[in-house]
This record gives structure tokens, sequence and C-alpha cells, in this order.
């Protein structure tokens, strides 16, 4: 457990200091929503609150796959990535530090996106933020672990920045898709979709156990 | 990793025995397959084209049968460490693979003469897609890792994540609203007079050839082993496996 902690210290404090990471997948999920205005114009109102679900998770999507991408990368130099396997404690707790840190840091892009795509295409996101901020977490949590265990292998092979995505994406399709029908209800009506919000919680839950069972597998000594 | 003992493996001593039986099976039933479709009755609603259903679902189960096969090959090369069994989830891959494409390529064909359109957002048709592109990207990974053991430790978790999605693929997409419009099972007496012999024929057939086509790739793979042993091409493998001989 103190392994996990302190992989998380260590990554936020890198990032705190460098800020590269978190700076570079903001201005990213900004550009994303500037294109998507334009790719898909909303008329009305009522149009932006249909497509908006959709295009938003696209955008945390493209970020997140950013972001995770850089997790292992960063631990190249010097070798940091044998370090971290000879670390004398279950793989289980790095692959947790791991992937909270990532959760931490796209947590905070997520916010600054959230209100540049509420601008952007005139929704009002404000209304309903503390619900908004559970569906996304969960979504999140999803997206990191197994972006964390796929981020570890990816970042083994050729073409990294490319691997990363081909092997998460069609696994990642029930996190998008229930975050999706979730925030399209909170839109409709303001309240959870428990259907989605269940989905949310068992994919969830079995990426997090296979992941942390399986990420001793995937460092290399 | 450790190294197989003397002799040939569980696996390879399978597909040895394998090999003939299915072969022949091939051999044997392709006429009676081809002669039963062609003497099956004409679906009254469909026309000709329903045929392509002593195509279709056979070579779904085997694409089916191929992703299973993956993931349980590669959960035991993850237990025994044993690297015949990595050899089996790589070729059942690479077959499943042949088999899905046939898969995705026959269903439009078909969906266009019943459904009117090619493709339809079906939690069936969406789930073996998704299938589809997880065991390609599993393929692009054995193929962009360096180091036959590093590939198949990344190959065995990956599989068995691609299975353990399944379920929660089709729950999403029932939960985006995909209509199922997919017949639901064909075992339930809906076959047409006459149309169960081919269906049957057909089903043999595409697990035959899938059966097959698995033993041959091991066996391929496994000669390619020894082939990298005997030159010591591969470094630190040659070493590992070329201990024991004696």
């Amino acid at each position: 457990m103190n392994v996990a902690l302190a992989i998380l210290w260590k990554d936020l404090a890198t990032e705190w200091r460098g800020r590269d990471r978190v700076v570079a997948m903001a201005v990213f999920s900004f550009l994303v929503v500037v294109v998507l205005h334009f790719a898909l114009p909303a008329r009305d109102a009522e149009e932006a609150r249909r497509l908006a679900p959709g295009l938003l998770w696209v955008a945390y999507i493209f970020a997140a796959i950013l972001g995770l991408n850089r997790a292992f990368a960063l631990e190249l130099e010097n070798e940091a990535l044998a370090g971290l396997a000879l670390a004398p404690a279950d793989r289980g707790w790095i692959f947790l530090g791991k992937a909270a840190a990532s959760f931490v840091i796209l947590g905070a892009v997520q916010a600054v996106t959230a209100v540049v795509f509420a601008l952007a295409f005139d929704v009002d996101l404000a209304a309903i933020a503390p619900s908004l901020a559970i569906v996304v977490a969960l979504g999140s949590l999803g997206i990191c672990a197994v972006g964390t265990l796929l981020g570890a292998v990816s970042v083994r092979t050729r073409y990294r920045e490319v691997m990363l995505p081909l092997l998460m994406l069609p696994l990642l399709v029930p996190v998008l898709l229930a975050a999706v029908d979730a925030t399209a209800g909170l839109l409709e009506t303001g309240t959870l979709r428990w259907r989605s919000v269940q989905l949310l919680l068992v994919t969830d839950a079995v990426f997090w156990i296979v992941s942390f069972t399986s990420f001793e597998y995937v460092l290399d000594e | 990793m450790t190294a197989p003992g003397p002799g040939p493996s569980g696996i390879e001593r399978l597909t040895a025995r394998l090999r003939g039986p299915t072969g022949w099976l091939l051999l044997v039933i392709l006429v009676p397959w081809l002669a039963a479709v062609a003497w099956a009755p004409e679906d009254s609603v469909q026309g000709v084209v329903q045929k392509i259903l002593y195509v279709h679902p056979p070579l779904a189960f085997a694409a089916y049968l191929g992703f299973l096969l993956t993931a349980l090959a590669g959960g035991v090369f993850r237990w025994r460490g044993d690297e015949a069994w990595d050899r089996l989830a790589r070729s059942s891959a690479e077959v499943g693979v042949l088999f899905c494409t046939l898969v995705v390529v026959t269903g439009p064909i078909w969906a266009r003469g019943t459904w009117g359109r090619w493709w339809s957002w079906d939690p069936r048709l969406t789930v073996t897609l998704l299938l589809w592109f997880v065991y390609l990207a599993y393929l692009l990974l054995r193929g962009f890792t360096e180091g036959s053991e590093r590939a198949a430790r990344f190959a065995a978790v990956y599989g068995i994540i691609g299975i353990a999605v399944i379920p929660l693929n089709y729950f999403a997409i029932e939960l985006a609203g995909g209509r199922a419009i997919h017949p639901e099972n064909l075992a339930r007496g809906s076959l047409g007079a006459g149309m169960g012999l081919p269906f049957l024929l057909g089903t043999l057939a595409s697990l035959g050839a899938f059966v097959h086509l698995v033993v041959r790739r091991v066996e391929l793979e496994g000669l390619r082993n020894r082939l990298a042993e005997r030159a010591g091409a591969d470094g630190g493998r040659g070493e590992e496996f070329g201990s024991w001989d004696t």
C-alpha cells in the first residue's frame, strides 16, 4: 500500500514541477472541442443537448489517450521502468499508484475541458455539476485501469503511441457507452440513470480486478 | 519460464493426433456439404440469399471458438509457463481472425438481401465487430512486441481481458439502444424441412477446417522455433530451449 502511495506522490510531484502532461492534455482537449464544434455545429439548444454527451466523451477519451501514453513513456528515461519492476512489493500496488496518478491528472483536465465545452456548445453543465462529476469519475476509473495496464504493455512495443489506442479503444466501449448514456440522462432529466451507473460500476470492478492481478505479467525486469 | 521437458509436449502430441482426422473429415465432408446446400429448398420469403445460412453461422461458431481458445490457452500459458500453450493461443487467434473476417463479410451480404441494408448496429453484430477489433489488436500487439517471451506474456493478458469484455459490451450496446434484429437461436427448431442436414454439415466443415488450420499453424510455429533454436538465431531463446539436447 505504501508503494502505491509513494508512486502516486512521485507522479503527482513530477507533474506539479513540470506540468507538461496536464498542459498538453488540456490544450489538446480544447482543440478537440473546437474541432468538434465546427465538425458538428449545433443549430439550437435542443440539438446541442443531444450532441453534447457523445462529444464531451470523445474529447475526454482523446485527452486520456494522450496522458496515459505519457504515464509510462516518462518511466523509460534512465530505465526507471526496470526500477519499478524491481521494487520489493506486489506489482499490483505499482499499478494502483500509477493508475491513481493518471486518474488525478485526467480529472483536472476533464474539469477544465467541461468548462470550455459548456461555453463552446452553450450547454448548462453547471446545474448538473455534482452528478456529472460522479459519472465522469466512474468513467475515468475504468479508462485509467485499462489504460495503465495497457500503457505498460504498449510502451514496450514498437509504435508505442499508436499501439495504446488500438489496444484500449475496443475494450473501452462499455465504459464509453455507459458514460455517454448516463451523461445524456443527466442533461435530459437532471437525475442519474441507475442502469448506466450500474454498468459503469460493474465494468470498473472487472477492469480494476483484472488489471490489478495482471500487472505482474506486464512489467519486465 | 520453465523449459519443456524432453520429448514433445502435450500440445504437440495432440496436434499430431488431430492433423490426419480433421484433414480427412474436411475432404470427405466437402462434396456432400456442397450438394446438400445445392439441394436444400429455397426459402419462400428470402429466396436464394438465405442459403448463406449454411456458411455464415458455422463460420461464426468457429470464430467464437477461436477467441475462447485463445483466452484459455493464454490463461494456461500464464499459469504453467509452457511455451506450447502460447503457440496454441497465437494460432487460434490468427485462425479466429480469419474466420471472424469471413463472418463480417458474409453477414452484410445476407443482411442486404433480407433486411435491405448492409449493416445494422444490432448487439450481436456490434459485439462480433468489436471482438474482431480486439483480436486484430491482439495480433498487432504480438507483431510489434520484440522478444517472443514478452510478446507471449502481453498477449496472454490481452486475450483474457478481450474475453472478459464480451458480456459488458453486450449490455452496453443494449443500453445504447441497439435494436436486436439478428435472429436469436437456430437450435430451437426454426429451421425448415430439409435445412437441418446442410446446416449440420456446414457446421462440421467449418469446425473441422478451424481445428485443422489451428493444428497446422501450431506445427508451423513449432518448426519455426526448432529452426531458430538450431540456428541459434533467436538469442536467449536458443540457449533456453537448446539446453536439454542430449
